[in-house]
C-alpha cells in the first residue's frame, strides 16, 4: 500500500525486512521515533526483542549480546549517543559482531542544537573508536532509500561480520514521502547469519568472544596474544580485507544532474535534496556507501570536471577525505548551525566559485535582546 | 544410603584443564570461585549447550577463557547489558555473569542498578576483592574506608559502596554474601542464585594478596583466608539484612525460602513474608526448581552435611591411589572401605 512514511519509520521497517529481531535504544532526538516504533512492534510481535536501555552504552552492548546470541540486532541514536557507543563499536569490530548502528545526525558537538540537522559525524563514523578498523557506512537521502540502505546495512553486517553504520540526519529522518513498504520489502534479499550463535556450537571447542587479542586458531588457541604482533597482523588484515571485499559489493553512489557541466558538486544525505535545484548547471556526485571512501569511483567521476565543490553540513569532513582520495584541491561549502537551505548553498557557491573563502560571513552579535529565535530553518 | 560419587572432582570436566596453570597470581581467590562455580554447574547439569558465561575486564574476566562454556569477555563494565540481551534473545539459556567489584559497581554501576530495576533473569557473581588488582592496586568501589592503596596513599577517604543495599533496593532480587574461605556456603549461595528465576547477585569477598593484601599487612593468602574465617559469620536466623561481615542469602519478597537462607522454616518467618507472592514477577515458565528444593528443611540439610563430612573423614583413611579410584567412581566407597578393613557401617 502506498502511503506517507517517515524516514525513521522506513529505517525500522527496512531493518525488519532484513531480518532484524532485536532493538535496544535510548531516547534521543531526532532518532526517537525508531525507539517508539520498535517498542510498538515488539508488543505486536513477541518474538521481536526490545530494550529501552539505561543509556546508549547499554544499548550498544545490548545489541552486541543479542547478536552473539543469534539475533540480527540494531540500535539508533544521534551524535551524542553515538559518541557513547564508540567503545562498543570498537568491540564489535574486534570480535566480529554483525550489528547495525543508526546515527541520525544533529548539530554538535555535545548537546549542540538537538532539533537541527547536521552531518558532523562523518569522521566519527570512520575514526570514532580507538585503534584501526574499517567500518562500512551508508547514508541515504530519501525515505525509500532509507528503507533500502537499512536492508543493505544488515546484509553487509552479516557478510562482513562487523558493525555497520547507517547514517541519517534530522531532515531525512523526519521526511515524509509516499512509498509502498510492501513493494520495497518484496525486493529485499536477506543475508543469512554465518556466525554460529552462542551455545549452539554443539560439542565444538567453546568459544571465548574477547575484546582482548587472543589466539583464535592453531596450537595456542585460547591463550592470550596480547604481546604478539604477528597474531595482530593476521587478525587485523583478515578483518580489513573481509570488510573491504564486502564493501565493494555495495559501492553505491549517484552520478547525475547535468553531467555536461564543468563543476561537480559532491554532497550526500539531505544536502543533496536541498541542492537539487542546482541540477541544470552542475553535475552531482553523491556517495551513498559513504565509508570506506569510494576512492576509485570518485576519481573516475571527478576527472571529467574542472571544479569540485563539496557541500556538507559540517566543516569539511568529507572534503578532507575527497582531497586525500583525489590528491587535488576541492572547494568547500560548510553549511553549519543547521542552516541547510538553498539560499545558503547558492551563497556558498557564489563565494567559493568567485575565489572567496569557504567560511561564510559571520554576523556580529545582536546589540539588543532579540526575540526568541523561531524553530526551523534559519 | 546411596553410594555417593565424589562429585567434587567431576567439576574438572567443566574446565579447560589444558590451559592450566591460569594467569592468576599464586594465592588469588578467583580460582576458588571458578571451581565452586564449576561444581555447581556440574551439579545442576548445566553444559555448554544451555549455559553462557559473560565476564568483565580484569583478572576476574579471564575466568571465561578457562571454562568449557561459550563465553563473552565484554568491555569493562558492560557485562550486564550483554548478558541481559543474550537472555532476552535466548530465554532457554542460563546466563551467568562473573565480574570484579570495579567492573560491577564502579564502571558498570549504572547497568547494575538498571538490571536490578528490570529484574533481569541473570546471575551475577561478583569477585569482591576490594581493589583494582590487575592495574596494580588502586582504590575500588568496595575498598573499605581508610585502606591504603596506590591511589589512596593516605587511606581511602570514602565509604565503600553498599552492594547489599543496591541489590535489595528491588523487592525481586536475590542477594547473597559469601567469602572464598566459606566454600560450602559459597556453593550454596551460587546454586540458590542460579536457581532464582529473577535477578540474583552473589557478593563474594575474595583475597588479592599480591596487590592489596600485602600492602595492608597480610603476609600471605592463608592469613587473608584466616581473617575471613575469624571475621565473617553466618547471619542470625530470620535476619532480613546482613550486617557487616555477616554471610547469608537474602531472598526476594514472597520467595519460598522466606527472607533469609538461615530461616528455620522457610516461608513463614521474616518481616517481608506478609507480602503477597503475586507481587513477584514470574520470569520463568511454571514452577521453578526452587519450589521443590524449598521442602528440604534445615535439619535435613544439617544431617546431609554431617553425613558428607563423615564420608570425607573415612575417605582420609584410605590409600591415596584407592581414594582416586573411589573419586573416579571405579570402586564404591563401601567396597574400598571393606578392602581396607574399615567397617562401612561407620558410614551410618
Amino acid at each position: 500500500m502506498r502511503r506517507l512514511v517517515q524516514g525513521n519509520e522506513a529505517v525500522f521497517r527496512g531493518a525488519v525486512a532484513a531480518g532484524a529481531s532485536y532493538y535496544a535504544g535510548y531516547p534521543i532526538s531526532p532518532s526517537t521515533e525508531i525507539l517508539n516504533i520498535a517498542s510498538g512492534w515488539a508488543t505486536e510481535h513477541p518474538e521481536f526483542g526490545f530494550l529501552q536501555a539505561e543509556d546508549e552504552i547499554a544499548s550498544a552492548n545490548s545489541v552486541i549480546g543479542a547478536s552473539l546470541a543469534g539475533a540480527k540486532a540494531f540500535t539508533a541514536t544521534s551524535g551524542p549517543g553515538f559518541s557513547l557507543m564508540q567503545e562498543a563499536i570498537g568491540y564489535a569490530q574486534k570480535v566480529g559482531v554483525p550489528s547495525v548502528f543508526v546515527d541520525v545526525q544533529r548539530v554538535g558537538p555535545a548537546t549542540g542544537m538537538p532539533t537541527m540537522p547536521g552531518q558532523g559525524d562523518i569522521a566519527q563514523v570512520r575514526y570514532g573508536s580507538s585503534g584501526d578498523y574499517t567500518p562500512i557506512a551508508f547514508y541515504p537521502n530519501s525515505v525509500a532509500e532509507a528503507f533500502l540502505m537499512a536492508t543493505n546495512a544488515f546484509n553487509a553486517a552479516e557478510e562482513s561480520r562487523s558493525p555497520v553504520i547507517l547514517l541519517s540526519d534530522t531532515f531525512v529522518a523526519h521526511l515524509n514521502e509516499v512509498v509502498d513498504l510492501d513493494e520495497l520489502a518484496a525486493g529485499v534479499t536477506v543475508a543469512p547469519r554465518e556466525l554460529t550463535p552462542l551455545a549452539r556450537n554443539g560439542d565444538g571447542e567453546p568459544r571465548f568472544f574477547a575484546g582482548v587479542l587472543m589466539y583464535e586458531h592453531g596450537p595456542n588457541a585460547g591463550e592470550p596474544a596480547t604481546a604478539d604482533a604477528d597474531e595482530y597482523l593476521r587478525q587485523f588484515y583478515a578483518a580489513k580485507h573481509r570488510h573491504l571485499e564486502v564493501a565493494n559489493r555495495y559501492a553505491l553512489y549517484q552520478h547525475g544532474w547535468n553531467t555536461e557541466a564543468s563543476t561537480l558538486v559532491v554532497c550526500y544525505g539531505i544536502v543533496s535534496r536541498v541542492a537539487a535545484p542546482l541540477a541544470p548547471d552542475y553535475a552531482l556526485f553523491r556517495p551513498i556507501r559513504i565509508h570506506p571512501m569510494l576512492t576509485d569511483e570518485l576519481r573516475a567521476v571527478a576527472d571529467r570536471y574542472e571544479e569540485i565543490v563539496v557541500i556538507e553540513a559540517n566543516d569539511g569532513q568529507y572534503a578532507d577525505m575527497a582531497e586525500l582520495a583525489l590528491r587535488r584541491d576541492v572547494k568547500r561549502i560548510p553549511l553549519l548551525g543547521g542552516r541547510i537551505s538553498l539560499e545558503a548553498v547558492n551563497a556558498g557557491l557564489d563565494r567559493v566559485l568567485g575565489g572567496g573563502p569557504s567560511e561564510p560571513p559571520v554576523p556580529e552579535p545582536p546589540a539588543e535582546r532579540a526575540p526568541r529565535a523561531p524553530l526551523g530553518i534559519g | 544410603m546411596p553410594e555417593t560419587a565424589f562429585a567434587e572432582l567431576d567439576f574438572k570436566s567443566k574446565l579447560k584443564m589444558d590451559l592450566f596453570p591460569t594467569i592468576w597470581c599464586p594465592g588469588c581467590g578467583i580460582g576458588t570461585i571458578m571451581i565452586e562455580l564449576a561444581m555447581v554447574l556440574d551439579e545442576l547439569g548445566m553444559d555448554q549447550g544451555n549455559t553462557v558465561i559473560v565476564t568483565g575486564i580484569g583478572c576476574t574476566g579471564r575466568m571465561g577463557s578457562y571454562m568449557k562454556y561459550e563465553a563473552v569477555y565484554t568491555l569493562h563494565g558492560r557485562t550486564l547489558p550483554v548478558a541481559e540481551a543474550i537472555k532476552t534473545v535466548r530465554p532457554e539459556l542460563n546466563v551467568i555473569v562473573v565480574a570484579g567489584d570495579g567492573d560491577t559497581a564502579s564502571i558498570g554501576g549504572n547497568h547494575l542498578i538498571h538490571a536490578i530495576r528490570r529484574n533481569a533473569p541473570i546471575t551475577v557473581l561478583c569477585n569482591n576483592n576490594e581493589i583494582y588488582g590487575l592495574t596494580g592496586g588502586q582504590t575500588g568501589p568496595t575498598t573499605p574506608s581508610g585502606t591504603k592503596t596506590l591511589s589512596s596513599p593516605g587511606g581511602n577517604p570514602n565509604t565503600p559502596i553498599n552492594l547489599q543495599g543496591i541489590v535489595r533496593s528491588s523487592p525481586h532480587s536475590l542477594y547473597a554474601r559469601t567469602t572464598v574461605y566459606h566454600q560450602p556456603q559459597m556453593r550454596t549461595a551460587i546454586r540458590e542464585a542460579i536457581e532464582h528465576p529473577g535477578f540474583s547477585f552473589v557478593d563474594i569477598t575474595s583475597q588479592c594478596i599480591e596487590n592489596n593484601g600485602r600492602r595492608i599487612g597480610f603476609a600471605n593468602a592463608n592469613e587473608m583466608l584466616t581473617f575471613y574465617r575469624k571475621t565473617y559469620k553466618r547471619a542470625p536466623k530470620g535476619a532480613d539484612r546482613l550486617g557487616p561481615h555477616e554471610l547469608g542469602i537474602l531472598y526476594p519478597e514472597g520467595h519460598a525460602n522466606g527472607t533469609n537462607g538461615n530461616d528455620t522454616d522457610g516461608a513463614t518467618s521474616g518481616p517481608t513474608a506478609t507480602t503477597p507472592a503475586e507481587t513477584v514477577p514470574q520470569t520463568g515458565a511454571g514452577a521453578s526448581p526452587r519450589a521443590e528444593r524449598a521442602s528440604v528443611s534445615d535439619d535435613e540439610k544439617a544431617r546431609k552435611r554431617a553425613e558428607s563430612q563423615k564420608r570425607l573423614a573415612l575417605m582420609q583413611r584410605l590409600d591415596p591411589a584407592v581414594k582416586l579410584q573411589v573419586a573416579k567412581g571405579e570402586v564404591s566407597l563401601a567396597d574400598a572401605l571393606r578392602a581396607a578393613g574399615i567397617d562401612p557401617e561407620e558410614l551410618g
